[in-house]
């Protein structure tokens, strides 16, 4: 089983960008190759569901990231080999008859491009191998891999051949055979390893710039969570922030006034659970997780008039594809910006309570969910003991707010909205207009 | 550019976008031709100013949606022949003659296919030709209602030159002479004359393709006043993509400016300003209207927020959003220009105090700008209760029957403020509760 996740979930965190600006996928995406690339979108779309396998991914990144080790190898070999084997025309098979006279002909007057496809290639290959041999990756599960893999005859004559320069005829028609048909299996396996070695190596050197860490996955069973230095990688002198989520504080109730960053640490928090799922660097100085099995967020839902539905009943909706994720016995990871802001304060206050004590008893979740409706907190502190309640302040300077990005223990009653209009000369604007007509001019 | 209505109006409305699923616009594109299309677009992007201008335009729509005029060519085709058309003729008969020789050439030696194209061309033109003929003959020339008779007239005249005469009689293309010159006199020769004839086709495609749309649709043409009268009337406004869509009466002035607008989730307010906001943007481009006898004043500008994302590349939260929003608008208000605006449940991403505050605030400080209508929706009936004094509001509300534990809608507006809410019914009914806690 995968670590399952939907649409509204990589939109909400910017995963995959609209146009490739500032997504997540774009701040990782340095491989030199197109294969890895194609790799590390596959990673994105399907992350992993077992601690042992993330484990293992991010051991070798953190590795990589530890020796600085660039990729070893040409990129543009990699368009040559893809182009050659793409062909798979058995025609286009090199013989090894005589070249005819017409075809010396033809070699005289324009140099024959699919032959010079196929010796390229070829050679490119050649070079793949040598560089491969004499490297060492350090890594026990990779060096393996890949000695295993070269040891196979097709690839030990191959590097038998020299280094660099032209193959004559017969040696590329003998090695075409062997590479492009016979075994061509082992020369794609050969690849995928190195677009993913590309995609191992690209990804430590932005770990490492970036200073990002290598978070610790746990066995799923006892729920934890414990990330120190969280920040969110697409805010510039982002501020960071700790968290512990336990059995005992498995629901995060968060409060704060607009733009104190609420939103903005909600985003980090799921887009450093989804990486660490997908055993990636992430933007914080530590992180120790339990493997959860699906990761569902609620951050900018928009209604859809043409499916009949409000605003508020995309919520619904939404709280209900949790819920029954949740009857199913999966561990889930949720956040919940702004729950039930479709609607009056006062059914949003209700169903605040309501929802937030349902999942209360889900003790193997994990619960973020934001509110401006400070009363639901104070009740379901009464109520339930595993919810932990943070907020981030405003301190106002004058009629300034000022905002901290660090979180605090409690519930805040900050209230800054009219400042916040007040600030912006809204209603002077308008007061200090002339209207066209006026209400004396009625009269 | 669009100085009617800025991105995000349109995006709220869903007015532009040829491939957006349910867009006004893809409604309304059901032309035939590139330059149809194309003519749509251009309405659909520059909303008319002037209420002469308008009205003009929506009498030549509502005289194609009486009329049963049937546009006589499919898109593929008419590219086709248009592409042939426009692709540019030999300067003289003898050129032209050369010209095909070599290409006739070409084609016997090396298969090329210029040959048989332009040949095609040749021959789909000639029986284009021949059914545009028909076409426009079967058009009434001393019909007095006709507003776009003087092009029509002009397209006969084409199709009736004598130079055509010979070509749409018939008589076979077998020899290279006779291909080369029907070739120089299509392409060449009566150049002007094929685009300009072209020209009147694809705006006789629009017409008919957006009358058709109307007498289908059952929408109706809207009559534009200047702006100094300040009115909007229209009975039976409903939306245009709805099936099924129930229609309201309203009407504003200089009296009666501000709508507001309370009601339930899902009882339709959003559906309700966003009808009005398409309504009264078709009416501007001179189009036909999901409303009956709409009367309107027009307006410089529509600027709606219903949906407005927040924007965390700007720093923007969902409320600062919302603020922006609010303040772009009260700058455009107070420059003395004449807008229609549509806020949809104003500052909900607030706490609602705050809200209560603001939207209070707000609305007070719109509503003095008498030459603009407001549509305002929210939850907030306290602020409805603190504006009651204000004169020129309206109140309206969209009801919900309860039958049993079943909320049903009327989506009909009454007058007043409804306190409705069922929010929690909603989830209820939705098994949610239960579900979590299995």
């Amino acid at each position: 089983m995968r670590f399952t996740t939907d649409q509204q979930t990589l939109d909400d965190l910017r995963l995959f960008g609209k146009g490739g600006d500032g997504s997540i996928y774009q701040q990782f995406n340095r491989t030199a190759t197109r294969g890895g690339a194609a790799i590390l979108e596959e990673w994105f779309r399907y992350p992993l569901s077992d601690e042992r396998h993330i484990n293992e991914r991010s051991g070798i990144i953190r590795y990589f990231s530890g020796t600085g080790q660039a990729f070893p190898l040409r990129p543009e070999l990699f368009d040559q080999i893809e182009q050659y084997l793409a062909n798979q025309d058995e025609r286009s098979r090199l013989t090894g008859r005589e070249q005819s006279l017409k075809d010396r002909m033809s070699g005289l007057i324009a140099e024959d491009s699919e032959y010079k496809t196929i010796h390229q290639g070829v050679v490119a290959l050649v070079e793949v191998v040598h560089v491969l041999r004499g490297i060492d990756l350090g890594v026990p599960a990779e060096k393996e891999g890949f000695e295993t893999l070269l040891a196979e005859p097709v690839f030990v004559e191959l590097s038998q051949l020299p280094f660099k320069g032209k193959l004559p005829y017969e040696k590329v028609v003998a090695h075409d055979t062997q590479l492009r048909f016979r075994h061509r299996d082992s020369v794609r396996r050969l690849l995928q390893r190195i677009y993913v070695l590309d995609v191992y190596i690209s990804v430590a050197t932005v770990a490492r710039q970036r200073g990002f860490a290598f978070a610790e996955a746990v066995p799923k069973g006892r729920l934890f969570l414990e990330l120190k230095g969280l920040y969110h990688p697409g805010v510039p002198n982002a501020v960071s922030n700790d968290l512990t989520i336990t059995p005992e504080s498995n629901i995060i109730f968060l409060t704060g006034a607009n733009m104190a960053g609420k939103s903005t640490f909600m985003k980090s928090l799921g887009i450093a659970m989804f990486l660490a799922h997908m055993g990636m660097p992430v933007p914080a100085s530590s992180m120790v997780f339990s493997v959860q099995d699906a990761i569902y967020t609620t951050i900018n839902l928009s209604d859809n008039l043409n499916a009949g539905a409000s605003h508020f009943y995309a919520e619904v909706l939404r709280v209900k594809k949790v819920a029954r994720e949740l009857s199913l016995g999966k561990s889930l990871f949720v956040i919940f910006d702004e729950l039930f802001r479709g609607t009056n304060v006062k059914d949003a206050y209700e169903a605040t309570v309501a929802v937030t004590s349902a999942f209360a008893g889900h003790k193997d979740s994990i619960f973020v969910i934001s509110t401006h409706i400070i009363e639901a907190g104070d009740v379901l502190k009464e109520r339930h003991d595993n919810i932990y309640f943070t907020y981030l302040p405003t301190r106002m300077q004058g009629t300034k707010p000022i905002y901290t990005y660090t979180l605090e223990k409690g519930i805040t009653a900050d209230r800054h909205g009219m400042i916040i209009i007040n600030n912006e000369g809204i209603l002077e604007r308008l007061k200090s207009g002339k209207p066209k007509i006026t209400k004396n001019r009625l009269v | 550019m669009n100085t009617f209505a800025d991105k995000q109006t349109l995006e709220d409305l869903n007015l532009t976008g040829k491939y957006k699923p349910g867009s006004v616009f893809s409604l309304f594109n059901k032309v035939q031709t590139r330059g149809g299309e194309k003519l749509l677009e251009e309405m659909f992007r520059t909303p008319l100013l002037n209420a002469d201008e308008i009205n003009r335009r929506s009498g030549l729509f509502l005289y194609f949606s009486k009329t049963p005029y049937v546009f006589p060519f499919q898109g593929s085709a008419f590219a086709f022949v248009e592409d042939y058309l426009c692709s540019g003729g030999q300067g003289s008969l003898l050129s032209t003659l050369v010209y095909l020789a070599r290409k006739r050439v070409m084609f016997a030696v090396t298969k090329d296919e210029g040959f048989v194209q332009l040949r095609e061309g040749i021959q789909a033109s000639i029986t284009f030709l021949r059914t545009c003929r028909t076409f426009i003959d079967g058009f009434d020339v001393k019909d007095p209602g006709n507003p776009f008779i003087s092009e029509i007239l002009d397209a006969r005249a084409i199709l009736h030159d004598t130079r055509l005469a010979g070509i749409l009689g018939g008589g076979d293309l077998n020899s290279l002479v006779k291909l080369a010159s029907v070739h120089h006199l299509l392409t060449y020769t009566m150049q002007k004359e094929m685009e300009q004839l072209l020209s009147t086709l694809h705006q006789l495609d629009l017409f008919i393709a957006v009358g058709k749309v109307a007498a289908q649709q059952g929408f109706s043409f809207a009559q534009a006043m200047p702006e100094q009268e300040y009115i909007f009337h229209a009975t039976n406004l409903r939306h245009p993509s709805l099936e099924k869509a129930v229609g309201n009466a309203i009407t504003t002035d200089r009296y009666r400016n501000v709508v507001f607008l309370t009601g339930a989730n899902m009882a339709g307010k959003s559906t309700f300003m966003k009808s009005f906001g398409v309504a009264l943007y078709l009416g501007h481009m001179g189009f036909p209207v999901a409303a009956n006898d709409m009367v309107f004043s027009v307006r410089e500008g529509l600027y709606s927020s219903i949906n407005v994302p927040d924007d965390l590349a700007q720093g923007y939260s969902h409320f600062y959003a919302e603020v922006q929003r609010v303040k772009l608008i009260a700058d455009e208000v107070s420059n003395s220009r004449s807008l229609v605006v549509i806020f949809d449940e104003l500052f909900k991403g607030t706490n609602v105090k705050d809200a209560y505050e603001a939207t209070l605030s707000v609305t007070a400080a719109f509503a003095e700008y008498r030459n603009c209508i407001f549509i305002i929706s929210t939850h907030i009936v306290e602020v409805g209760e603190a504006l009651r004094e204000t004169n020129n509001l309206q109140f309206t509300y969209l009801p919900t029957i309860m039958e049993g534990n079943t909320p049903r809608y009327t989506y009909q507006l009454r007058e007043g403020i409804s306190s409705d809410r069922h929010g929690m019914m909603i989830i209820e009914q939705e098994g949610i509760l239960e579900m979590i806690r299995r």
